[in-house]
């Protein structure tokens, strides 16, 4: 019923439909009388203004007064339930039509319960760093991704965007980079593992809650090293039915571009750097001043793009059972036209109880459509967006008598598409349809004692289309026929857990036991087919009449653990939690296949000592906890212990020139890897001040990791075409995190806020060979390193030849000198001065000095959550301060070596007549002053405004009439501002991919982000 | 009850795991364990050690090796697009160059694999041990040729000749140039008394005795041991070997005449693969060379990515045929506008020149086709299929003319020569030419004959003549040519950082 309900609404604007509904209902008539009552705090008498009173078990509610005066009409004997922001919610029966209320400052949230792995436990009985978060605290609106929307608020968890593409996630680390191979944490959803949480309605989620040390996290021992995100999905609550709705609509827009020169600017330029080059001038630029602007690639490309999303949900239960079912649509289209990205996703989670068993399941189903940008056509120009700001401004778009209608580059210049051809004449995407299911049965066979096998199931289907129409774009672009290319990759995950758990309370002491084995396999199938000539308007396999691709194979991962878990705590005041993990895993050879990871951790409630019962009231909670564990990673390719053959290596041979099948072994495999392990040490503190309004948890750790399982890279001498997986050597990670809370009112306005702060400093303490040096961060299609990963150094951090200026004179340039030979003898006045840091009187790779690094000195977010009346304002801010970037797009764009376009800067490049830091427009360039180099390495701190967020609930009499028991509209705005010297596209750069390319922009794969304007309705019937 | 018993079912079910469910075998390749039992298996393996030949990246014969052992010369011109060959055609190159990476990878992955070959052939029963004989000496061949290749390119480099069994054999320290030559001859000797003359119709193509002895006289020829260059290469003259030049020039470079008489080594190319040539080692990766597409000009779906020099341009001009016409190896090597040229099947007027030089290059080119976009299937196809030909009886016969030369002995030059010129139907050669004026014409015979064959470079490096030669050329960026630094490439930056027993090479 309710899924049949999800499908139709799905199709048509549901909310006003449900509107009309609810306003012709008739309310239930029932024996009612006039309650009316005042509200105080208790600390300090003062009426307390917006308590929101309800009738329990009921939608009907009200709000209190200026006065904290309330009125309401219910039964006697009926219960009424209050709750304010920044007090303890409370229950009070209806036992007079008149009450006076007092209520408690919420002594901060330490009764809530905290989902970690395998059960939950009290807040207060938590030894382990754990950050988490409400669903209900998830505010933006404007975003598909719900995981965007976290960014900042969690302590300790950085949040990156991976780029502006609709659809696109974000890159989670918990506690900066642990390894340097695969640094995502494990997700997991109601109880299963998942790739990545970021195709999850925001609706659907109860709480984030993110395991950071060691204690939390070695219940899940194998890739626990990274941190745990476990996700709940929300549960049904007894009680009538609850039906939620939201609806978001929102517009996007570039928040950033990049300025380059129009067609006029852009051959004087041009000319210039041939004219310095002594080559012959462009016939394109010959007549600068007839060209005018010309195109504004950007402007072809770049749009204002709609999103939208509808989200229903509707929840409910008995005594004996509680349902929650709900779905979703999200529709966003891309700021780059022709991408986009839509949704759908339905689940269903319910619970019974029957006697001493309980059942329950969640079945989540997700279906994703993504329209992606074409990659780099031949290579040079990148994708649309890259291609967006090379593209010279003399050519056209259009080109209607060009096959395929566009017109390109033409002439000796770089090989950049049209980007507008490039998004139309090639259709990239991707559809992925998602099942998570998981079923668990629990039995209780002595009281205390319950054992519980739970059966997780995942399946993904993802199917990539690639279908390119044939064209003649300019010159350089000829695809002479129609091509499609599928591939459609499949992979399953079974979980199997049993669990035995056994909680017990004597005297004052309390344990709560758990041991479980479990079985775990992944299995993954992939499978291409591509045709060559397709008639035009067909677009299946069948139809083409060309050239056949098939590819095809599988993988097979299983993982089988035995866990156990010991949390003690005596008197609420001493905490002792063990955990232990044995792990076996397929991806290593049988001698080193198993691993083990235990941890412990104490915790104190200093507050609940008799000692400190004078203080109570003041500093109503103070904790110290302190914990120590090892942790595992097993994040490699399957298989790499064995060497393989490759095959399909094929050549030609005989006087028919057929082919001639190859194989053989073309990589070195390590027999001997093992698991990476990290032991993490952690101190924290918890702790609420003045009365429980100002909260705080602040943790310190460090983790070190051992055998960092890493594809180092080995000479090319050895004839390996990859590198081999090995136990790579030692990191360390060590950082202090804090999150600060303070809620309060003032008058009629109730506010919140929050802070985050988050600093950890990495440094690599063994690495390969001894000496070894991992050089990573290409910046432009053709650029040098820019990254270097080293033993005692950071990782990834910029190492760079050091621009020192420009030569203003030939003088100069034969004043820099060794020996008498001139260190730069291709230099000429306009050009850059590199520093010879070695003193070989050359400039080389051995000259590269530490210039930053790519990670933050910290990194912090903040936020003001505030209601008065029926307003709210959600303001969320979110930054980092100390890390560099480097721009590889503006590497390109100020080159002048190159036929592209150029950035405005160049318009300021250095002359005789005029000297400035940009240096000469050279052709050919040789000097190289567009080598990597600091001259390209940018500050990358910046602070955004995440999220403002204007809210309006509607007030009583008009909720009353509608017969509803909430509705707010507010607007929204995502990505407001962002303060930042940074001057490429955007400084939460958003590069996936290996750690050590962090920090650097590369232009050809970049999709600016947008700011996004919504608008939103929210309604509780 | 009933319920319970399903948990104690489902429960011992899924505790019933044993621990071989964690022993999982690769489902989709084989073993080093399992592989090396037939006679296919070793065949298999030496296909896949030639296919790096032409490998995109970094196969001497692919696109970009044929640039990168061109785009140095006086005659050729690469423009300013990809800026890592445009840099090292102009002498501004860096250490971190990709394609001069890409060569030196390719060159020893091909050196791993020929040892693997070595190594395993004794594992295949079936085999006697004649045929191992000749497994073996085609293997050393192959990785005779890649030394031969690191050694013209590098100069010094390290020398593998056996696959790496531990993580230390991973790093080896590089070995001067006379010993890589050294290797390179050693490894032709071996394969020439190996390998068969010729091989039946099914494996035409593979490298034989012939191509063996060649090679061998050519790296003799390289490292100036005059008679032994002419003793070896004068083999070839003679039974069992019947190579013969070709009547016509032109027919080295069109597909329909492929592996011909005059053909010694031949890089063979066909569109019989995959359709992508940028795929990696797999099977769609086609098993052509996009060399002709991105030599071809914008009008045909080219990428014009490099043009000859005038200096090439005038050199054909300088001697013309007895008919009085210009040489047809020019109108074999270059297109250019003369009365009733086309190309691509168009007239040449219809075609632009844009680099200021006067030509465009032919050689190679599928010209009769109407693009080089367009494949045999008619599907887009940057691929070509024209054999690149690596070692041809013309070089054998000018390198025997040149290491009697060198002796002292112009005179017994002149048949060697007199062959190359009549071909080209030039005038009988003066006689009693001195060894210097003989050397004169040979070299003058050389540029012309295998312009764009990857020679001219290597050959000004021999002759020493690298710096008069580009000084006095109309070559871009000749004015950065630094002598004695760019004669060799430096080692590549990613074998600098990975191999702590590397030193860079002098000048770098």
């Amino acid at each position: 019923m309710h899924s049949a309900t999800f499908l139709i609404w799905k199709k048509i604007p549901f909310v006003p439909i449900l509107l009309i509904v609810f306003l012709t209902l008739n309310s239930y008539g029932q024996q009612q009388v006039t309650v009316t009552g005042a509200v105080t705090s208790k600390d300090d008498g003062a009426p307390l203004p917006g308590v929101a009173v309800t009738i329990k078990n009921t939608n009907q509610g009200v709000a209190t007064d200026a006065d904290g005066k309330f009125s309401i009409r219910t039964s006697l004997g009926s219960t009424l339930v209050l709750k304010a922001l920044g007090f303890a919610p409370q229950e009070v029966s209806v036992t007079s039509q008149k009450l006076s209320i007092v209520m408690e400052s919420s002594k901060s949230d330490l009764n809530e319960v905290v989902v970690i792995g395998y059960g939950t436990v009290r807040k207060k009985d938590l030894t382990g760093a754990i950050a988490n978060i409400k669903g209900a605290d998830i505010k933006a609106q404007g975003v598909s991704d719900v995981t965007k929307s976290l960014q900042g608020r969690l302590p300790g968890v950085t949040i990156e965007s991976a780029g502006g593409n609709p659809g696109a996630g974000t890159r989670i680390l918990i506690r900066g980079v642990g390894t340097l191979g695969d640094a995502a944490p494990l997700y997991i959803v109601d109880g299963v593992q998942v790739p990545s949480i970021n195709n999850l309605s925001q609706l659907d989620i109860q709480s984030i809650d993110v395991l950071k040390d060691a204690s939390a996290a070695a219940i899940y021992g194998s890739r626990a090293a990274n941190g745990v995100v476990l996700v709940t999905t929300r549960n049904g609550k007894s009680g009538p039915p609850v039906v939620q709705v939201n609806a978001n609509y929102g517009i996007q827009n570039l928040a950033h571009r990049v300025d380059v020169l129009n067609a006029e600017q852009w051959a004087n330029v041009s000319n210039a750097a041939h004219d310095a080059g002594g080559l012959t001038r462009l016939d394109i630029a010959q007549n600068p001043s007839s060209l005018g602007a010309g195109t504004d690639w950007q402007d072809v490309i770049y749009r204002t793009a709609p999103v939208q999303q509808y989200q229903i949900l509707t929840s409910g239960g008995g005594d004996k059972g509680t349902y929650s079912i709900s779905g979703s649509y999200t529709d966003q289209q891309g700021i780059v036209t022709v991408t986009g990205y839509k949704r759908y996703n339905f689940r269903a989670k319910s619970e019974t109880t029957k006697g001493r068993f309980r059942f329950g399941e969640t079945v989540l189903l997700t279906r994703e459509k993504t329209i992606n940008m074409a990659g780099g056509w031949g290579g040079q120009g990148g994708n649309p967006v890259g291609s967006a700001a090379k593209m010279i401004p003399v050519f056209q778009v259009y080109d209607s008598s060009a096959l395929g209608g566009f017109a390109g580059a033409y002439g000796p210049v770089v090989n950049v598409a049209n980007p507008l051809a490039q998004l139309h004449l090639e259709d990239i995407n991707t559809t992925s349809s998602n099942v998570l299911t998981n079923v668990f049965g629990e039995v209780t066979i002595i009281p205390g004692l319950t054992y519980k096998l739970n059966m997780g199931y995942t399946a993904n289907f993802t199917t990539d289309e690639d279908y390119q129409k044939r064209h003649t774009v300019g010159t350089l672009f000829t695809h002479a026929t129609n091509d499609l290319s599928l591939t459609k990759e499949e992979t399953q995950l079974l979980l199997l857990e049993n669990t035995l758990n056994y909680s017990k309370t004597f005297g004052k002491s309390s344990i709560q036991a758990l041991a479980g084995y479990t079985y775990q396999k992944t299995d993954y199938s992939y499978l291409l087919n591509a045709r060559t000539d397709l008639p035009d308007g067909l677009r299946n396999i069948d139809a083409g009449r060309g050239t056949s691709t098939n590819q095809g194979n599988g993988l097979e991962s299983a993982l089988l653990s035995t866990l156990g878990r010991l949390i003690y705590s005596y008197d609420d005041r001493y905490l002792l939690t063990a955990s232990f993990r044995r792990d076996g895993s397929s991806r290593f050879g049988a001698a080193y296949r198993y691993g083990n990871f235990p941890s412990v951790a104490a915790g104190w409630n200093i507050s609940n000592e008799k000692f400190f019962s004078s203080l109570t009231s003041a500093i109503p909670v103070l904790k110290l906890r302190a914990s120590y564990g090892i942790l595992g990673n097993q994040q490699i390719d399957d298989y790499q212990y064995s060497a393989v053959i490759s095959s399909n290596i094929n050549y030609v041979t005989g006087q028919e020139q057929q082919k001639w099948f190859g194989a053989i072994q073309t990589a070195f495999a390590t027999p001997n890897i093992k698991w990476e392990s990290t032991k993490t040490s952690n101190v924290g503190v918890d702790a609420a001040f003045l009365k429980g309004r100002l909260t705080l948890t602040a943790d310190y750790f460090v983790k070190t990791t051992s055998d960092v399982l890493l594809n180092v890279p080995i000479p090319g001498s050895t004839g390996s075409i990859s590198d081999p997986v090995v136990n790579a050597g030692r990191l360390r990670n060590n950082g202090f995190e804090l999150g600060l809370g303070y809620a309060d009112h003032a008058g009629k306005l109730n506010y919140s806020v929050f802070g985050t702060f988050s600093r950890v400093k990495n440094k690599v303490l063994e690495l390969g060979t001894g000496s070894q040096k991992i050089f990573g961060g290409q910046p432009t299609h053709h650029g040098a390193s820019s990254t270097l990963t080293e033993a005692g150094g950071p990782i990834s951090a910029f190492y760079l030849i050091k621009a020192d200026g420009i030569f203003n004179s030939q003088e100069e340039i034969d004043a820099y000198a060794k020996n008498g030979a001139l260190i730069q003898p291709n230099a000429a006045p306009g050009d850059i001065k590199f520093q010879d840091t070695n003193g070989d009187g050359q400039i080389s790779d051995e000259d590269k000095v530490y210039a930053g690094s790519p990670f933050p000195s910290f990194e912090y977010g903040f936020g003001i959550t505030a209601n008065y009346q029926h307003f709210d304002l959600n303001a969320i801010f979110q930054g980092t301060h100390g890390n560099k970037i480097y721009n590889g797009l503006r590497q390109d764009l100020e080159s002048m070596s190159l036929e592209f376009n150029y950035s405005t800067a160049t318009l300021n490049a250095w002359t005789p007549e005029k000297h400035t830091d940009i240096p000469r427009a050279v052709t050919g360039d040789p000097n190289i002053n567009d080598r990597t180099s600091t001259r390209f390495l940018e500050s990358g701190s910046y602070l955004r405004m995440k999220t403002l967020q204007i809210g309006y609930t509607i007030g009583d009499p008009l909720k009353n009439k509608l017969k509803i028991s909430s509705l707010r509209a507010y607007v929204s705005a995502d990505n407001l501002f962002t303060i930042t010297n940074y001057t490429g596209y955007n400084p939460d750069l958003g590069r996936t991919g290996s750690i050590f390319d962090r920090g650097v922009d590369f232009g050809h794969v970049a999709y600016p982000i947008a700011r996004t304007l919504s608008v939103g309705l929210q309604l509780t019937l | 009850m009933k319920n319970i018993i399903i948990f104690i079912a489902a429960a011992s079910l899924a505790l019933g795991c044993k621990k071989s469910t964690l022993e999982l075998l690769n489902p989709n390749q084989l073993t080093t364990e399992t592989y090396w039992k037939t006679e296919t298996d070793v065949q298999s393996a030496l296909a896949a050690t030639y296919g790096l030949l032409r490998d995109v990246n970094g196969g001497f014969w692919g696109v970009r090796g044929i640039e990168t052992s061109n785009g140095r010369g006086d005659d050729f011109f690469i423009r300013n697009d990809v800026a890592t060959l445009y840099q090292l055609s102009t002498f501004t190159n860096t250490p971190d160059n990709g394609p001069v990476n890409d060569m030196w990878n390719t060159c020893y992955r091909a050196i791993f694999r020929a040892n693997q070959i070595m190594e395993n052939v004794d594992k295949v029963s079936e085999l006697s041990a004649d045929a191992k004989a000749a497994y073996v000496a085609e293997a050393k061949f192959l990785r005779g040729l890649n030394y031969f290749i690191l050694a013209i390119n590098f100069g010094d480099a390290p020398i593998n000749l056996k696959t790496a069994a531990t993580k230390d054999d991973y790093f080896v320290a590089k070995s001067p140039e006379a010993d890589v030559w050294a290797q390179a001859k050693q490894d032709f000797t071996d394969a020439a008394a190996g390998l068969p003359v010729a091989y039946d119709k099914q494996w035409v193509g593979r490298a034989t005795r012939g191509a063996a002895i060649a090679y061998l006289g050519k790296a003799q020829l390289y490292t100036k041991d005059w008679p032994g260059a002419a003793t070896t290469l004068a083999k070839l003259t003679t039974a069992p070997f019947n190579y013969q030049l070709m009547p016509q020039y032109g027919d080295n470079f069109v597909v329909a005449h492929e592996n011909n008489q005059e053909s010694v080594f031949e890089i063979q190319l066909g569109d019989v693969g995959g359709t992508d040539p940028w795929a990696g080692e797999n099977s769609a990766q086609a098993l052509g060379v996009t060399t002709a597409q991105e030599f071809a000009p914008a009008e045909v779906a080219g990428w014009f990515e490099v043009s000859p020099t005038d200096k090439l341009f005038n050199e054909f001009k300088k001697e013309k045929t007895v008919d009085n016409d210009f040489d047809p190896r020019m109108y074999a090597t270059l297109i250019w506008d003369y009365p009733g040229a086309t190309f691509y099947t168009k007239p040449f007027t219809s075609f632009k020149l844009i680099f200021g030089y006067s030509s465009m290059f032919k050689k190679y080119q599928n010209y009769t086709q109407k693009d080089e976009i367009t494949g045999a299937s008619g599907a887009s196809n940057y691929t070509s299929s024209n054999n690149e030909r690596a070692l041809r009886y013309d070089d054998v016969l000018l390198m025997l003319a040149e290491a009697l030369t060198m002796q002292g002995k112009p005179g017994e030059a002149y048949p060697f020569v007199k062959q190359i010129r009549d071909r080209a139907k030039l005038a009988p050669l003066t006689a009693g030419l001195t060894q210097d004026q003989m050397m004169a014409e040979i070299r003058h015979q050389r540029m012309l004959e295998f312009a764009r064959e990857g020679q001219r470079f290597y050959d000004l490096k021999r002759w020493g003549l690298l710096k008069q030669e580009i000084t006095n050329s109309d070559k871009v960026g000749k004015q950065f040519y630094v002598a004695g630094k760019h004669d060799y490439f430096p080692v590549p930056q990613q074998e600098m950082n990975s191999n702590p027993k590397m030193v860079q090479n002098s000048h770098w």
